[in-house]
């Protein structure tokens, strides 16, 4: 059993060792790579290459024409373009032939189009060099990287920090004044603990969660900007546990007509149609989502219990990109559960039972009856 | 009060457990167990187990710095108009599974079928459900089943098999060669119209049915006493006196679902009912039915014949008509003819073996009774079973004389359950060319040259008529998952027809039964609203004059009386109530659940009786050899008659998925064919011990009695008296504890189980198993005591062990207001709600297994394993059944969880269904109305023994069976407060102090 132990301990040491460099690696710029001697000798010979260029606006073609990376951004960016990204023309050209591409390209349709497409005089090679970079692009990026912030390394940092405190305190002593390492200790320490439980308290929730989405779905749009009621698409929250992803099909009531919108044009809904020919599907990426073991019903809360969708979901008609405003934690829902009063008169169900807590009710021993008194804190009413 | 037992070995030594040499290993022992695999010399210490806890604190803090991973929610892209996700949708349809059937209703979610309850419109199963009714669900998503067509070994599309059968099929034709076609007996009216085409369409090809269990004495008996082949309607709920030979009506006999809900109708006690019937069972084992018999005579299978015929002479002599000279007529059988004589027109008598002169006998029987036009009739028939034996034997003859060049085979398993399959496989092989329509492999149907699949019944359409004019319509409740075609599909392909079945049934409906019916005046009205109620039940009038009219019954008298009686060793085969024939082997929840009787899962044996074990020194797990060469494991039945042994069919599948394979002994050979028709008991059976030793596993052994008063029981004539009989321990207390009982200020949910209706069959068990994801854990972790199941029904016997009387008791969660649990869970895992429910949370529960500890009831599961693949961690899955495969998991309930490794669980009461019947009552705006909320185990039960209800709503039917003398709670002296309480049993019996 010992030996494992030591395993671990060797594992940490050469991860400590090794982690700073590897770590730096990642985070160079991949085209540190392309300019090796090696592949230098092929570079005016490389069709992807020169797209790149083009696409880039590093080859000079025409003063006046902004470059197309100036609206299509080539790498993950945490705001808000509305115009359709690098990989997403992609995903749409990668099959289509050259006269596709070019009469899209430079005989735009939609209005967005015309006003930033206005003067292009790409040949028939360029837009070929510009194609098959876009299709190298998405072979590459077959994942969109994310962005994160390794808690690992400022943890492991603390702990080197740490060793070397305790260190010093029992055997080298070279430190005079013995309060430092310890006093370095118990920091070091307690910012660990408090590291810790933050991070095992976060296990799986995502609070302010803001992923990129398949189509650039705006809510801003369609419930501020177009009124349209929260429930003509989530049709269900009155009736089921799911408040329902609106099906495709149920775009289409508008889009059947709408085909452009003010700020993408008509890339994004040309997505919908497109699910809607092809017959495939839109892959949604969940973002309020809660453990298999709670059993939410929106039926409970947005029908019987009159709760406006803002109080959970955030002001969901002011977003452009939605996102997670709560934390969606056991005890935000039991807070909820202790403040909120339950209207003990207008629903049948509560009217006609709960015969104690009317009579307390009615002669004034308590003003309103919050959900934790009719058992909202109770375990199997989420847990079962 | 009665001495209750439960194994012979608590009866001899008064202890339950026999000592064990080995001592039980720790907690920790147990788990370090696991990591050294278990070698026994190497050695864990406690320092260990503190590293094991440093390493976990290391692994959690990698884990906490982890991302979450991406989660895709996808939308329908056209969403169907009935599917409101979230929301379940029920279809009504029909299960069958050769002759069973059961009116049912098929739950699906999102459109996935993931339970079957019973439907309450079916005036012929009354919403009740049978076990095997309940598993099947998991049938549908068997891996084992045909995925294509095959040509041999090899796929072949539809097309190209269609291609070659017709070609085939039209050579045959004009070389007019014998082509046959062999089904279960088809009580379609639809499939029987395409079978009939077919036959028209090739008229070289003979259609012969086959029943493995078939009844074929019992169709020939009504034809010669009536002059109408098939078999009566029985009511068992019009009978006052019902004697039935050797019939397992409660079992296995001919429709179980409905014979089980028609007896307890009639043996309820509430509502000021007191008019019990009297059960009078002639048996050698101890079968579901004899258990719930108020008398159970032990007779031997060949003195059965003796015994009709001396009852028919005695009734014969009480209605003063000419009687034959029987000598030898017991006492018993006078009073049983004189208690027969004085209930007449209000008796059954009911006869379960395969023979002629019997069931004629016991036709002269009911006949002299005047029960005919009461109790049972034969112008209305049960139509599941019509296969006569004698074709069978026919076909043999045929094959074997190469006289047939062609065999189509759909729904049956003749290889492995004809009593001469071996024979039959030979006899297959010699076929030129052979066609199997059935769903899964089998032994059968792994011998054909093509397979040609069909669907499960759940991916079906499909109309039957089980009973005269009771019709009933199958509805599919998901598309077919494989390449599979269903059998009336690939016949209508053969003849050349469009091969949409729906419309055949619509056209056939339609032409055949609108017209009988006046509440619809068009027939799209008609057809919807059948096909919502999934019945269709048109009041006929039918004028038959049932006159018994037969010579020869003194020959026949005479045979028996003069037939030599055999001294000897007699065997039975019978069908186990769980397991059947069989065609569910590859069904875990099937193969986990113990036999009502016995006790026993996942193995056949062979039931001696206790006297017979002490003549040959057998204990309960010795081998034994039967002189036909079969070894079988003993088990020693109290109440098996003594000379006598049994062994249940439906084991030792060899070809049928990983589950069933080689689980038990196939006997289907043991039966014999006798005067035309098939035998399950012969004479001059040898048994010998062997020195092997095999361990069956058992859950019945774990739970004592102890003495207590845990099923407390009371004849009628006491109970007439004092409604209180039997209950004098009953006794209440309000605050007796230390602890404050709860109050509950809205619902007070409740159970009340009347231990006179529960028959023990155990479609609760696996209802609840379906209901809430209980796991299937194999038979190694059953004889570990490591089962899962949440509902559990314990079985006690009483009295003399020759002849014992048997009590029924399911035991779940009894969720109680002072609950020893509770008080001892360290980290608030259990706790109870308002309305009063034992509350179980998994992700807070660590494992201390403290509650079950305490639990008086044990009912209380702990997961040593990760059955579920709920566990992130792999190498702690334990999945001996294929549970954890995507395919299979399609069967779970979403809205209950699946829990990992390491937690209790236990009976929630249905917690889901409450929450969600509460929800539809709150929606509505209105209180739940009694009886819209169902536990699972209610829903199943065709005995209605179980009543689930608010016990603070004062109309409720809860309150008004818990009010009453005989209600009880289990084991009340330790004032526990349960919210399930248990209404005494009531034998119809003269004393209760056998």
């Amino acid at each position: 059993m010992s030996r494992p132990y030591g395993f671990f301990y060797a594992l940490i040491i050469l991860f400590l060792l090794f982690s700073p460099p590897a770590l730096l690696a990642i985070e160079a710029d991949s085209t540190h790579v392309a300019e090796n001697d090696n592949h230098h000798f092929n570079y005016f010979l490389n069709s992807e290459k020169r797209g790149e260029r083009l696409f880039k606006g590093l080859t000079r073609i025409k003063t006046d024409v902004t470059s197309c990376v100036s609206c299509h951004n080539i790498e993950y960016i945490d705001t808000l373009n509305w115009n359709p990204s690098a990989l997403d023309i992609a995903g749409t050209f990668a099959d289509k032939s050259i006269a596709e591409f070019k009469s899209v390209l430079m005989s735009p349709l939609g209005k967005k189009m015309e006003a930033s497409h206005v003067g292009y005089t790409y040949s028939d090679e360029e837009l070929g060099y510009i194609k098959s970079y876009l299709i190298q692009l998405k072979e590459d990026t077959l994942h969109e990287a994310k962005p994160k912030v390794n808690n690992l390394i400022v943890f492991f940092f603390l702990g080197a920090l740490i060793t070397m405190a305790l260190i010093d305190l029992f055997f080298t002593k070279k430190i005079k004044y013995k309060f430092i390492p310890i006093l370095i200790f118990v920091l070091a320490f307690g910012y660990q603990i408090n590291m810790l439980a933050d991070g095992a308290m976060a296990l799986g929730r995502k609070q302010n969660y803001q992923p990129a989405q398949p189509i650039k779905f705006s809510h801003k749009i369609h419930a501020t900007g177009n009124k349209i009621d929260c429930r003509y698409c989530h049709t269900t929250a009155d009736e089921s546990k799911s408040a329902g992803i609106p099906h495709v099909n149920l775009c289409m009531n508008c889009h059947v007509i709408v085909r452009e919108g003010p700020n993408s044009g008509k890339f994004e809904i040309n997505k919908i149609i497109k699910a809607i020919e092809n017959n495939t599907s839109v892959e949604w990426v969940r973002i309020h989502q809660l453990p298999d073991h709670v059993f939410f019903s929106h039926a409970q809360h947005a029908n019987v219990g009159k709760r406006e969708c803002q109080e959970c979901h955030g002001p969901v008609e002011e977003m452009d990109v939605i996102k997670q405003v709560e934390d969606l934690s056991m005890g935000w829902c039991l807070d909820c559960h202790d403040k909120t009063a339950v209207d003990f008169q207008s629903n049948g169900y509560y009217s006609n039972g709960f015969k104690k807590l009317h009579e307390d009710l009615a002669a004034g021993v308590i003003d309103s009856v919050r959900v934790t008194d009719i058992g909202g804190r109770e375990c199997a009413r989420c847990h079962y | 009060m009665k001495k209750h037992w439960k194994s012979l070995a608590e009866r001899k030594n008064g202890s339950e457990t026999p000592e064990k040499q080995n001592l039980p290993k720790g907690n920790l022992e147990q788990i370090l167990d696991i990591f050294d695999n278990g070698n026994e010399k190497s050695q864990s210490n406690r320092r260990d187990f503190l590293k094991l806890c440093g390493y976990s604190l290391a692994i959690s803090t990698v884990l906490a710095s982890c991302e979450n991973s991406v989660q895709k929610a996808i939308p329908y892209l056209i969403k169907p108009e009935e599917i409101t996700p979230g929301k379940a949708n029920y279809y009504a349809s029909s299960y069958v599974n050769g002759s069973e059937y059961c009116s049912i209703l098929i739950k699906t979610r999102e459109g996935r079928p993931i339970k079957i309850e019973g439907n309450d419109l079916s005036s012929v199963t009354y919403g009740g459900t049978s076990a095997r009714v309940q598993a099947s669900i998991l049938g549908l998503y068997d891996t084992s089943r045909y995925k294509n067509p095959l040509k041999g070994d090899t796929k072949i599309s539809w097309n190209e098999l269609d291609q070659s059968i017709i070609q085939q099929l039209n050579q045959l034709k004009e070389s007019k060669e014998r082509v046959v076609l062999l089904t279960p007996t088809i009580y379609s009216p639809s499939t029987k119209a395409v079978i009939e085409m077919f036959l028209k369409s090739y008229p070289n090809v003979k259609w012969v049915q086959y029943d493995n269990r078939s009844a074929s004495a019992l169709i020939k008996a009504n034809e010669m006493c009536f002059g109408k082949a098939g078999i009566c309607d029985y009511r068992f709920d019009f009978a006052d006196v019902i004697v039935s030979f050797d019939a397992d009506f409660l079992g296995n006999w001919l429709m179980p679902v409905e014979h089980i809900r028609q007896y307890t109708k009639k043996r309820k006690l509430s509502d000021g009912n007191t008019n019990m019937s009297r059960h009078i069972q002639f048996e050698s084992r101890l079968s579901l039915t004899g258990s719930n018999a108020d008398y159970r005579i032990p007779v031997k299978p060949s003195e059965q014949a003796l015994l009709v015929a001396q009852l028919y002479n005695e009734i014969l002599k009480l209605k003063g008509l000419e009687s034959y000279s029987l000598n030898d007529t017991s006492e018993d059988i006078r009073e049983l003819a004189k208690e027969l004589w004085e209930n007449k027109g209000k008796s059954l008598v009911v006869a379960g073996e395969n023979d002629l002169s019997i069931q004629i006998l016991i036709n002269g029987i009911n006949y002299e009774l005047e029960n005919y036009g009461t109790t049972l009739r034969i112008d209305k028939q049960i139509l599941t079973k019509q296969a006569i034996d004698s074709d069978m034997e026919q076909l043999l003859t045929d094959l074997n004389s190469g006289k047939i060049k062609a065999l189509f085979s759909y729904g049956v398993n003749p290889v492995y359950d004809y009593l001469k399959g071996e024979e039959f496989a030979k006899a297959i092989d010699k076929v030129p060319f052979s066609v199997s329509l059935d769903m899964a492999p089998s032994e059968t149907s792994s011998r054909f040259k093509y397979v040609a699949p069909d669907n499960h019944f759940i991916e079906s359409w499909n109309d039957l008529e089980p009973k005269t004019s009771r019709y009933s319509l199958m509805q599919p409740g998901i598309r077919p998952l494989f390449n599979t075609r269903q059998f009336q599909s690939t016949l209508l392909a053969w003849i050349g027809q469009e091969t949409d079945y729906l419309k055949f049934i619509k056209n056939y409906w339609e032409e055949k039964l609108y017209p009988i019916q006046t509440a619809y005046p068009n027939f799209t009205g008609f057809w919807n609203n059948s096909l919502q109620q999934g019945i269709f039940e048109p009041k006929t009038k039918s004028v038959f004059d049932t006159k018994f009219k037969l010579d020869g019954i003194g020959e026949l008298i005479d045979n028996i009386a003069n037939a030599p009686k055999s001294s000897g060793f007699e065997l039975q085969v019978y069908e186990s109530s769980a397991m059947g024939d069989g065609k569910m082997a590859n069904n875990p929840w099937i193969q986990e659940l113990p036999d009502p009787v016995t006790k026993i899962c996942w193995d056949n044996y062979l039931t001696v009786s206790p006297k017979q074990a002490e003549e040959m020194l057998l204990e309960t797990g010795d081998v034994v050899e039967l002189n036909s060469g079969i070894k079988l494991p003993v088990y020693i039945l109290p109440g098996q008659a003594y000379n006598t042994a049994a062994v249940a069919l439906g084991y030792g599948r060899t070809n049928c998925g990983v589950v069933g394979k080689n689980v038990g002994v196939n006997v289907s050979k043991l039966s014999q064919f006798k005067n035309d028709s098939r035998v399950d008991s012969s004479i001059g059976v040898e048994i010998t011990k062997t020195e092997e030793k095999y361990e069956l596993a058992m859950t019945q052994t774990h739970h004592s009695m102890e003495g207590r008063a845990i099923v407390r029981e009371a004849s009628l004539r006491e109970y007439l008296k004092d409604p209180a009989a039997g209950n004098e321990s009953h006794q209440e207390y309000e605050n007796a504890g230390i602890y404050k009982k709860p109050n509950f200020p809205n619902h007070h949910w409740g159970l009340v189980v009347d231990l006179n209706s529960c028959v023990g069959c155990g479609a609760c068990s696996i209802a609840c198993q379906a209901e809430n994801n209980v796991p299937v854990v194999g038979k190694k972790e059953v004889i570990r005591a490591h089962e899962m199941s949440w509902i559990r029904i314990d079985r006690y016997f009483s009295g003399s062990e020759f002849n014992p009387d048997v009590s029924f008791q399911p035991v779940m969660c009894q969720h109680c207001d002072n609950a020893p649990c509770e008080n001892v869970c360290p980290v608030a895992a259990t706790t109870h709600s308002s309305e009063g429910l034992n509350q179980m949370i998994y992700n807070r529960c660590i494992g201390t297994r403290y509650c079950g500890n305490n639990c008086p009831y044990k009912v209380r599961r702990f997961n040593w394993f990760d059955f579920t693949k709920a566990d992130s961690i792999p190498n702690n899955l334990h999945d001996v059944a294929e549970m954890t495969i995507d395919l299979k998991r399609m069967v779970l309930n979403p809205d209950v969880t699946v829990r990992a490794k390491g937690v209790i669980e236990k009976c929630s009461m249905c917690v889901q269904r409450i929450q969600e019947g509460k929800l539809n009552a709150k929606i509505d705006g209105r209180r739940p109305r009694d009886g819209e909320i169902k536990t699972a185990c209610q829903q199943a039960c065709p005995a209605g023994a179980i009543i689930f209800g608010d016990l603070n709503d004062k109309d409720s039917q809860v309150v008004k069976e818990t009010s009453g003398k005989r209600n009880y709670y289990l084991l009340e002296e330790i004032h526990t407060l349960p919210s399930v309480s248990y209404l005494t049993k009531i034998r119809n019996k003269e004393t209760n102090n056998s």
